[in-house]
């Protein structure tokens, strides 16, 4: 059940989503956007770009976090998002989606969100800002 | 480093698409854990994930003008920012207008940063906004 707009509060802290990316996941997600290249696919593909290993796209990480965002506040809700990519995304482990309310416009009917992905030692790889607007 | 900011806001690619099939939208919502039945189920109700619109990049990524002393550096995806207009449908075409928004430097602990914001601009067959998505590369 998403969120209604009069229920939200600045500082409200979404329920975290805890998630286990899995690197079948990222290869789906690579074949499905078109850039199934080595860094995004395969281990070894990817150290040979001098990776660690392969990591998941971008574009992915702000899908996830679009997705945790509209489970909130409902489906078609997101106008805007902002991302940082601060650190590579390796799959085959756990990670935190998360975000604070910052800011409730009630005469457009939209709030701002920060927003941030964090690994499961804690560091934040993907942070962000969002807008999201309400009926 | 000497920019030419002369190159700012100019286009520099535009393209067309393919129409969008329903598979597509269906395949890149359910490999970002959506659920939700106007992403995931065919039918006419069925939009694209507000973030489907991001594999749209035109021909090229650069422009050919790009400043030569960003050349052979290494490069690195710093970031996005997306600002969205109306869902991407099945049987749309999206047209993609590309130009450079913006460049700049930073300092950093780590010495020196250059930043291209490349932009790309979608609209549909209809010339309504779908999306426009700025893409801040790194350069070392």
């Amino acid at each position: 059940m998403s969120k209604t707009f009069d229920a939200i509060e600045e500082g409200d802290e979404l329920e975290t989503r805890v998630l286990f990316l899995s690197k079948d996941q990222v290869r789906a997600f690579a074949r499905a956007t078109g850039v199934d290249f080595p860094r995004f696919t395969d281990d070894e593909g990817a150290r040979k770009e001098g990776l660690p290993g392969m990591i998941a796209p971008g574009n992915m990480s702000m899908g996830l976090l679009t997705t945790f965002i509209e489970t909130w506040a409902g489906t078609g809700s997101l106008r805007r998002l902002g991302s940082t990519f601060r650190g590579l995304v390796l799959p085959d482990q756990e990670f935190h989606l998360c975000a604070v309310v910052t800011e409730k416009d009630e005469a457009a009917r939209t709030t701002e969100l920060d927003t941030w992905m964090e690994s499961s030692d804690g560091e934040r790889v993907v942070i962000g800002t969002a807008t999201v607007s309400f009926d | 480093m000497e920019f030419d900011r002369s190159i700012i806001g100019r286009e520099y690619d535009r393209a067309d698409s393919e129409a969008v099939v329903a598979e597509e939208l269906i395949a890149f919502a359910k490999a970002v854990g959506e659920t939700a039945p106007c992403y995931t189920e065919d039918g006419p109700d069925l939009v694209g994930h507000p973030t489907f619109c991001l594999r749209y990049r035109g021909r090229k990524f650069f422009p050919d003008n790009l400043p030569k002393g960003l050349l052979g550096r290494m490069s690195f995806d710093a970031g996005k920012d997306l600002d969205l207009g109306v869902p991407i449908r099945p049987g749309d075409r999206i047209h993609v207008s590309s130009c450079v928004h913006d460049l700049y430097e930073k300092t950093g602990r780590s010495g020196s940063m250059s930043f291209v914001v490349v932009r790309f601009t979608l609209t549909n067959q209809s010339g309504e906004h779908v999306a426009t998505i700025d893409n801040r590369m790194m350069y070392r």
